[in-house]
């Protein structure tokens, strides 16, 4: 039979330079019918690869991959429907474009073909037209199966590329913790005569609170407790960078004296508000082992806590402005006589400003009255039992800002006391 | 943060509403900073609308107050409600930015040549 020519549309990318032909896979047991329908679609231009049965063509999906599938419906052994099944069943298989092809066309054996997983439906007696028609629409429905299947690929390798390099980040998040987690004291007896402990749970994995207890010249135990405004790896930054200036060995270059005081002075002159309105909050203190008088100068922190063995605790803080506020801002040095069994606390605003579920803050004088409350309780129970006050407070696991509660106790002064290390 | 300006006198009075966190720093500093470009040597930041204030802004405050320092231009803060009111005490901000009750005296301080 003559094929009418002309006024065909040329299949969609055929004899395009850039892109191949499209492969079209061509399932049918009768030979003759096979070769008729392969010639009228290589003279179309579309590359044809045959298979004579249902396996034959299962087979050459799995190898050839084509950007479509004719079958004929009725084969030896597995028929047409039959292959659509296996196909739709196959995870790699499945958006395979399926026209299956019949002698008839009746409305119920189309409905089981596409129930059975075809695509579209092609009469043998089709026209070339008819034809042309039929498989330009598959290759335009598989050309964008196949775009949908590669964007999907190219998605899932940029999100297992995102998820290694956030890995990445994470163990660096991880290792500056350490780091600057490392740089805190080790709870225990910083002098012979003192015992201290301490809670820390930053806000993010890094935290802008810092605390120190460590020796500032004979004789003296230097603490502070720092807070960088802001959280995370800037404030972390900041505040171990500011860690370092308080290092007993720059002190005596930057400063030349342990007085708080003066160094709270030289500090507020090297950590200027930066550009984008960071600062530090300071509290500074120097424990003279001897006499345990304890002298101190804050600029603008909450200060710390002395909780008395006897006679009126008190929060050891004044009115100044947080460093670099104002250069020419002076903060002095106050001083006070701590006795035996007194326990000094130093702390952040995290812990007083939590919040409970109804926004309410948790506040100083609660926080005052469950230290007190824990009088008779060890340094470290009573620390532990604030901090978890604190967390029943906020019914949460994450505070909002970086928490921060160091204990100092004063043991008993009977014995001369002997500075470690 | 809801922020409005309004004109009394020679004056401008910024109304802030909501929060002045870490979060709205920048949209807060831009208004401040298209006052002082507008040439006014006056301003007034109202702040009884505001509801909390974090350790952020309070820096943003202070570069503000700082940003004024050794110019002609006056800046005051206006009603400061419970909380912030509180922070800005424990920072001891009013030494840079100081506080006022009343829109008038408010007016009237930061209008004085000597006023800080």
């Amino acid at each position: 039979m003559g094929e009418p020519a002309p006024h065909i549309t040329p299949p969609v990318n055929v004899e395009t330079v850039s892109k191949p032909a499209p492969v079209i896979l061509l399932v049918d047991d009768d030979e003759i019918t096979r070769i008729g329908m392969a010639g009228r679609l290589k003279r179309l231009g579309y590359r044809v690869i045959e298979a004579v049965d249902g396996s034959a063509g299962l087979a050459a999906i799995r190898s050839h991959r084509p950007d479509l599938v004719i079958l004929d419906w009725m084969m030896p052994g597995m028929d047409g429907p039959s292959v659509c099944e296996a196909i739709r069943a196959d995870h790699e298989l499945r958006s395979s474009q399926v026209v299956l092809m019949t002698a008839h066309d009746r409305p119920e054996q189309i409905a089981e073909g596409l129930s059975r997983g075809a695509d579209d439906f092609l009469s043998k007696a089709a026209s070339k037209q008819e034809v042309l028609a039929r498989v330009q629409a598959s290759l335009r429905s598989s050309a964008l199966v196949r775009e949908i299947e590669h964007t999907r690929d190219d998605l899932d390798r940029s999100h297992k590329l995102l998820s290694a390099k956030q890995q990445e980040l994470e163990n660096e998040l991880q290792s500056a913790a350490a780091f600057v987690r490392a740089q805190l004291p080790m709870p225990g007896i910083p002098a012979q005569g003192i015992a201290m402990h301490w809670a820390y749970q930053p806000s993010l994995a890094l935290g802008g609170d810092l605390f120190q207890v460590c020796s500032w010249g004979p004789d003296a135990l230097g603490l502070y407790i720092l807070d960088a405004s802001g959280h995370g790896v800037s404030a972390a930054l900041r505040a171990v960078g500011l860690m370092s200036f308080l290092r007993e060995d720059n002190l005596v270059k930057a400063v030349g004296s342990f007085d708080p005081g003066a160094i709270v002075n030289e500090a507020n002159r090297r950590f200027p508000l930066s550009q984008d309105g960071d600062y530090f909050t300071l509290w500074v203190g120097r424990l003279d082992l001897s006499s345990c008088t304890l002298t101190y100068a804050t600029a603008g922190h909450g200060g710390a806590f002395l909780h008395a063995a006897a006679g009126e605790s008190r929060w050891l803080a004044s009115a100044s402005l947080p460093l670099g506020f104002d250069p020419d801002s002076t903060f002095e040095s106050a001083r006070t006589q701590l006795q035996p069994h007194d326990r000094l606390y130093l702390l952040s605003d995290g812990i007083y400003e939590a919040p409970s579920t109804t926004g309410e803050l948790w506040g100083k004088p609660r926080l005052q009255a469950t230290l007190e409350e824990h009088r008779t309780s060890s340094l470290v129970h009573s620390i532990t039992e604030t901090m978890a006050i604190a967390h029943q407070w906020l019914d949460g696991d994450i505070f909002p800002d970086d928490v921060a509660l160091l204990g100092l106790e004063i043991q008993d002064r009977s014995t001369p006391h002997k500075r470690r290390g | 943060m809801q922020i409005t300006e309004r004109r009394v006198g020679n004056a401008v009075i910024l109304d802030l509403v909501g929060e002045l966190t870490y979060a709205n720093r920048t949209t807060f500093k831009g208004a401040v900073d298209r006052v002082k470009s507008s040439g006014c040597r006056q301003m007034i930041l109202n702040m009884h609308g505001v509801r909390f204030l974090d350790s952020s802004a309070l820096g943003t405050l202070a570069l503000v107050a700082q940003s004024l320092s050794g110019t002609p231009g006056r800046i005051a803060l206006l009603n400061p409600q419970s909380y912030v009111k509180e922070i800005i005490t424990l920072a001891n901000l009013h030494q840079m930015l100081p506080v006022y009750h009343s829109e008038q005296d408010a007016i009237a301080a930061t209008n004085l040549p000597a006023a800080r």
